[in-house]
């Protein structure tokens, strides 16, 4: 990479993180609640994009990751009276462990057939949340979920919440960041494209396979810890399958194994079908459509059509350095 | 000469908007569940709606302006109900519409109480209205007051001393079934078998068998149209011949060409049906049936009423304040007689909640016959 085009991406950085920040001063409640929805969607697709995208495992459980989260937040906040950040722990453990259990059949199993594995799982935590009264209010949902105090200051009103959610993505990006170019994420990656080769090599694949699992439910627990505050009432019916699905589309739509998949992907699943509404019956529709189309014309996503982009330039410049060199080399004396 | 023309018309423009401004359209805003799992729910609703502000309008409107709706679909997500009537709110409506699932209820009426804007929504859990929300209406019996007739006709008239209940477990379902529970058990009724069935369940065999085992005197059913019209063949099949006690769900008419044969002889307590044994019931369901080719179910005559609660409340106010809503529809009763669009006399509490008349039926020959009447309380 040339050192403008480093420069050039550096400022293309700074101007998104400046507009986010600036530009949503002035939107409604409704424009403010869609966005902090597209911030907690885009971290619950991250972790869903580590252990997809990165690690090659598929997983039909994110939303019940999310879901777990949710409802850790929900019942410590109301029932407990606790402070958010504690709920964020426990939900963070929790998923990460269970996470971890859930890896194993992964070791095992692969493709659709951990697919099945953890849409199973999908459904059975579906159901604790609907039938465990005692603890999740079943289908009554929670109601109340009070918004946190950050450093002192309150969150209750739609923009300091929407820079809350911000500043909780931007924190796990950074984190993902280091993550995957830390000598884990390498890992991650061998074991996507060769757990054979990965093994030989002297990686740990069984070891990797499972913390992909677990780091990914945790970024799951996390989106759900904010979910739960963002709309302050919380039910089942959010987290059943359809969530999961819709995550995975969010990976696949953005670009499964790209950093910045996640954050296209759910700005597609949150936002597209917001701008289509003023067709009022067919914005479902157009959406499944649009979706559909982007999918024939680039299965490896949004990014995937960039980087087909650069990769094409990349040969073009370099079939032409060759010619030129061979043709300097034929000419030569 | 040009310029007085140019005047002229620009003369007639600017009263134009004055008057635009002064009787510009009245604009509502619903939110409904028009796809996902309620999509049933909220499309009847919607139409509904569209019938009855089309009749206003083609009479010249609310107090001489049209009135304007805004259709927004939930998805039958209580995240995205927020999301909607958020939006909803930020164009600053005169009334809220919806939503009809008690989950987007709760959700979304702390942000219309917020906003000081009336929602009348569809709803039946009965904690919805005993929040001390003031801005909260109901277009229909909720269940905690549904249900004490019904336990108090299983007590009375069908003397039984054990009951079977059969639910839907989602919010409807379960609410009802929580509120019979306790109904029943200041009859000191037993509850003889308590069975939760999944919405859309197809087969029933396992559960008629359990009510089988446990003999009780009466089967109380609390599930869906479609479940209903299973579960009576079912019971039928299996040749369960203690009274079937239900709900509006139970008694409807969709159930009876479902079922056939195996309706016949089950009861039912039922507030707003469009089987109903009155004219301007009938009559609505005949413009319904003219406008969209189908029979609507009873949330088709809420979203329907709805309309007509806002047009009453106006015209009792006299002029479009939305402030001053709520506190003029809480304990106003709207007459049939003077508001034929109400369809039947209603009154509204303090608490937002209706207080209606309400029937008894049973299905005999295919055929709902009211048994008893019950007067509205107040």
């Amino acid at each position: 990479m040339t050192a403008t085009g480093k420069y050039l991406r550096i400022a293309l950085g700074v101007a998104v993180i400046a507009a986010l920040i600036i530009v949503p001063m002035n939107f409604n409640r409704y424009g403010l609640y869609i966005l902090s929805q597209w911030a907690v969607m885009t971290i619950a697709a991250m972790g869903l994009n580590l252990t997809l995208g990165y690690a090659g495992q598929v997983s039909l459980a994110q939303g019940a990751f999310v879901g777990i989260g949710a409802y850790a937040a929900a019942i410590m906040t109301t029932q407990g009276g606790m402070p958010l950040i504690a709920a964020l722990g426990v939900a963070i453990v929790l998923c990460f462990a269970i996470g971890w259990i859930l890896g194993y059949p992964a070791l095992r199993v692969q493709h659709h057939y951990l697919a099945f594995v953890t849409l199973a799982f999908s459904t059975l935590a579906f159901l604790v949340f609907r039938n465990e009264d005692w603890l999740t209010k079943g289908i009554y949902g929670i109601s109340n979920i009070p918004r946190p105090n950050v450093l002192g200051f309150a969150t209750n009103r739609p923009l300091p919440f929407y820079y809350f959610c911000l500043g909780s993505l931007a924190l796990v990006s950074l984190a993902m960041w280091w993550l995957i170019r830390s000598p884990w994420g390498r890992a991650f990656v061998a074991l996507r494209e060769n757990p054979v080769r990965a093994l030989s090599l002297g990686i740990d694949t069984r070891r990797y396979t499972l913390m992909a699992f677990a780091i990914g439910s945790a970024l799951g627990g996390v989106a759900g810890t904010l979910y739960a505050p963002l709309t302050q009432y919380i039910d089942p019916v959010p987290f059943n399958l359809s969530l999961s699905l819709d995550l995975l589309m969010m990976v696949i739509v953005g670009g499964s194994g790209f950093f910045f998949g996640p954050f296209l992907g759910a700005m597609i699943a949150v936002l597209l079908p917001e701008w289509l509404r003023f067709t009022q019956g067919y914005y479902l529709m157009l959406y499944a459509v649009a979706v559909m189309l982007l999918l024939i014309y680039s299965p490896t996503g949004i990014l995937g059509i960039l980087d087909r982009y650069l990769a094409e330039r990349r040969t073009k410049a370099a079939s032409a350095l060759r010619a030129v060199v061979k043709s300097r080399l034929e000419t030569a004396p | 000469m040009k310029s007085g023309i140019l005047a002229g018309v620009l003369l007639a423009t600017v009263s134009a908007a004055a008057a635009f401004a002064q009787g510009g359209p009245i604009k509502l805003a619903n939110v409904a569940e028009l796809s996902g799992g309620g999509a049933t729910v909220g499309n009847n609703w919607k139409n509904g709606i569209d019938l009855a502000i089309e009749e206003i309008n083609a009479k010249g409107g609310l107090l001489g302006r049209k009135l304007e709706v805004t259709h927004a679909d939930s998805q039958s997500n209580p995240g995205v109900a927020r999301a909607q009537v958020q939006k909803a709110l930020d164009n600053e409506p005169y009334v809220l519409l919806g939503p009809g699932y008690s989950g987007s209820v709760k959700v979304t009426a702390p942000l219309a109480a917020e906003a000081g804007i009336a929602q009348i929504m569809g709803g039946e859990a009965a904690e919805l209205t005993q929040g001390g929300n003031k801005f909260l209406f109901r277009t229909s019996f909720g269940q905690q007051s549904s249900m004490p007739k019904v336990a108090k006709y299983i007590n009375d008239e069908l003397k039984a001393k054990s009951v079977a209940i059969v639910w839907v477990n989602n919010d409807f379902g379960k609410g009802g079934r929580d509120v019979i529970t306790k109904e029943f058990a200041k009859y000191s009724i037993k509850v003889a078998a308590d069975i939760s069935t999944e919405a859309g369940q197809a087969d029933f065999a396992a559960d008629v068998s359990k009510i089988k085992a446990a003999a009780p005197d009466a089967v109380f059913v609390y599930v869906n149209e479609e479940e209903s019209a299973r579960m009576l063949k079912e019971l039928k099949r299996q040749a369960i011949t203690v009274p079937l006690m239900g709900e509006t769900t139970l008694v409807g008419q969709k159930v009876v060409e479902l079922a056939g044969e195996a309706a016949n002889g089950a009861r039912g307590h039922v507030g707003l049906t469009t089987d109903a044994p009155v004219d301007l019931v009938k009559a609505f369901r005949e413009k319904f049936v003219k406008k969209y080719n189908y029979v609507p179910d009873h949330n088709g005559l809420k979203g329907y009423l709805a309309i007509y609660m806002i047009k009453a409340t106006t015209e009792k106010m006299g002029k479009v304040d939305a402030k001053a809503f709520a506190d003029n529809l809480h304990g106003l009763t709207i007459k049939a007689a003077s508001e034929p669009g109400i369809l039947m006399d209603a009154t509204f509490d303090e608490k937002g909640d209706i207080d209606r008349q309400g029937f008894l039926v049973e299905i005999v020959d295919g055929k709902q016959v009211v048994k008893q009447v019950l007067p509205k309380l107040n």
